[in-house]
């Protein structure tokens, strides 16, 4: 099999991008586009021309970290799949497929394919964990969880912060994420009795540097978790409770 | 052959405190309110306007009630001027309010804008500019009498004024046309709504989904039809 690789090149930060073609030759339809992606470097490398950078890790669909922009879609044609697992048997020989980076103001390129996804932790980093001591494991168990419950904080809890959903979004808006972390953690016993500080908390530094919700729906159309579209309006529900403040929370 | 690796450390420390201005999310919530507020005026009026199928003499009654509604409890055309002022205000904040969440998304989005489905949300600003203009053609038409109004233009004569002005064709059928757009932007706006209200369980969106269709549909049935129906002669 045969594709033309039109890469996004951009040297740093600073730096201006451009797009770049490259035929890569001995492809397999059963390869993933980042196996292409690493096809085309080893090419690159015996030419001796500068390596595409890109992001991978685990390359089973669990990490989250290999975001990138396949013909204008987010990880790719495949709907809700990532990077690692989606396969060139989408494109026929001889195809051009274009590989640019997460596109969002809020994801800055730092090279080539790499986006700094900062904005997004600093979400997670402003309320999205639990500051209740649980004990040990015995101890959690005491407090009794239906499965439905738990099955349901699982459903939203699935998200690998990968970013498609913002880069698909018009708005640029990470309310698929934001709102997969707080019905995720207003579903469950422990972090329950803060979940009005942390709603005011993430939604202020979401709002900050996001765009708002206008419910186009695209972000369930990549979101390599299939997180339900419904995770969106988790982030209004939440932030109208969180007018009220905390019932057991000392400072929230 | 290679440049040294320019990757940025990745951050330390707490995270930057947000600015003190005004969330995105009190902005979608007025604008679900304010939105909520139209949508129901739009259905009230709608239930008005079935009225000129029954004649010249229950459409001129029901546009006569409007303006002496609670009287003598309360003094002529007070609670048609009231309605008017929490209308007005409501429109202020939903234009004001879409135009900062525009803006926003504009921003938050960047140069490189997204390969999104042309859906029904994608034209809100589209509809709601040319609703926007409708509602002042519509107020110069049948309330004031002036500008854009048919000559025959005769305060209190509802039905009449109605007929003359629909009976024109452009008139026609830009109401019929604009009506189609108010049924458009209700059909999103409504499940839009109920989403920016907090509205997560499965069975609320379906039901959401469900008053928007009947929404729209009611809209283009009820409202779409009587430019049409004047224009054919059917209501003359």
């Amino acid at each position: 099999m045969k594709l033309t690789l039109e890469v996004y090149r951009q040297a740093s930060p600073d730096a201006a991008g451009h797009f770049e073609s490259h035929q890569v030759d001995g492809l397999d339809p059963t390869m993933s586009i980042l196996d292409a992606l690493d096809t085309l470097n080893d090419q690159l490398v015996r030419d001796g021309k500068e390596a595409v950078a890109f992001e991978s890790d685990c390359r089973e669909g669990i990490c989250g970290v290999c975001g990138l922009t396949v013909n204008s879609r987010p990880h790719g044609p495949t709907p809700n799949m990532t990077a690692c697992h989606q396969r060139l048997m989408s494109f026929h020989d001889g195809d051009t497929v274009r590989l640019e980076p997460l596109r969002s103001a809020a994801f800055p390129v730092q090279r080539d394919l790499i986006v700094a996804r900062d904005h997004l932790d600093d979400v997670v980093q402003s309320g999205a964990w639990v500051s209740i001591d649980a004990g040990t494991a015995p101890d959690a168990d005491t407090v009794l969880t239906t499965a439905e419950v738990s099955e349901r904080a699982l459903t939203f809890a699935a998200c690998i912060g990968c970013g498609a959903c913002v880069a698909a979004c018009p708005n640029g808006s990470a309310q698929l994420f934001v709102g997969a972390k707080l019905a995720h953690l207003a579903t469950l016993p422990i972090s329950q009795p803060e979940a009005r500080k942390r709603a005011r908390t993430m939604v202020a530094v979401a709002d900050a540097n996001f765009g708002p919700c206008s419910l186009h729906g695209e972000c369930a159309k990549v979101c390599p978790q299939s997180i339900p579209l419904a995770a969106v309006a988790a982030v209004p529900k939440e932030r109208i409770r969180a007018l009220r403040t905390d019932a057991h929370s000392a400072n929230g | 052959m290679t440049s040294a690796p320019t990757l940025r450390p990745p951050r330390c420390g707490p995270v930057p405190a947000p600015s003190r201005e005004m969330g995105l999310w009190v902005w979608k919530v007025a604008m679900a309110l304010t939105g909520g507020v139209w949508a129901l005026f739009v259905l009230i009026h709608l239930f008005g306007n079935l009225k000129v199928y029954l004649g010249a003499h229950a459409y001129d009654g029901y546009a006569h009630w409007l303006r002496e509604v609670g009287y003598p409890l309360v003094p002529h055309q007070s609670v048609l001027w009231a309605l008017r002022v929490v209308l007005l205000v409501c429109l202020v904040v939903h234009i004001t309010a879409a135009l900062v969440l525009r803006s926003k998304s504009r921003r938050a989005r960047g140069a490189v804008k997204a390969a999104a489905a042309p859906t029904v949300s994608r034209w809100m600003t589209v509809t709601g500019i040319l609703i926007a203009v409708f509602i002042v053609v519509h107020v110069l038409d049948l309330t004031v009498g002036a500008g854009v109004a048919s000559d025959h233009f005769t305060q209190g004569s509802a039905y009449a004024n109605l007929v003359a002005s629909l009976s024109r064709p452009w008139m026609g059928i830009f109401y019929t046309l604009i009506m189609v757009l108010v049924a458009a932007h209700l059909w999103h706006g409504v499940v839009l709504a109920f989403n920016d209200l907090g509205t997560t369980s499965k069975r609320w969106r379906a039901v959401a989904k469900v008053i928007a269709g009947c929404v729209a549909v009611a809209i283009v049935l009820g409202n779409a039809v009587i430019p049409v129906a004047i224009l054919v002669g059917l209501i003359r």
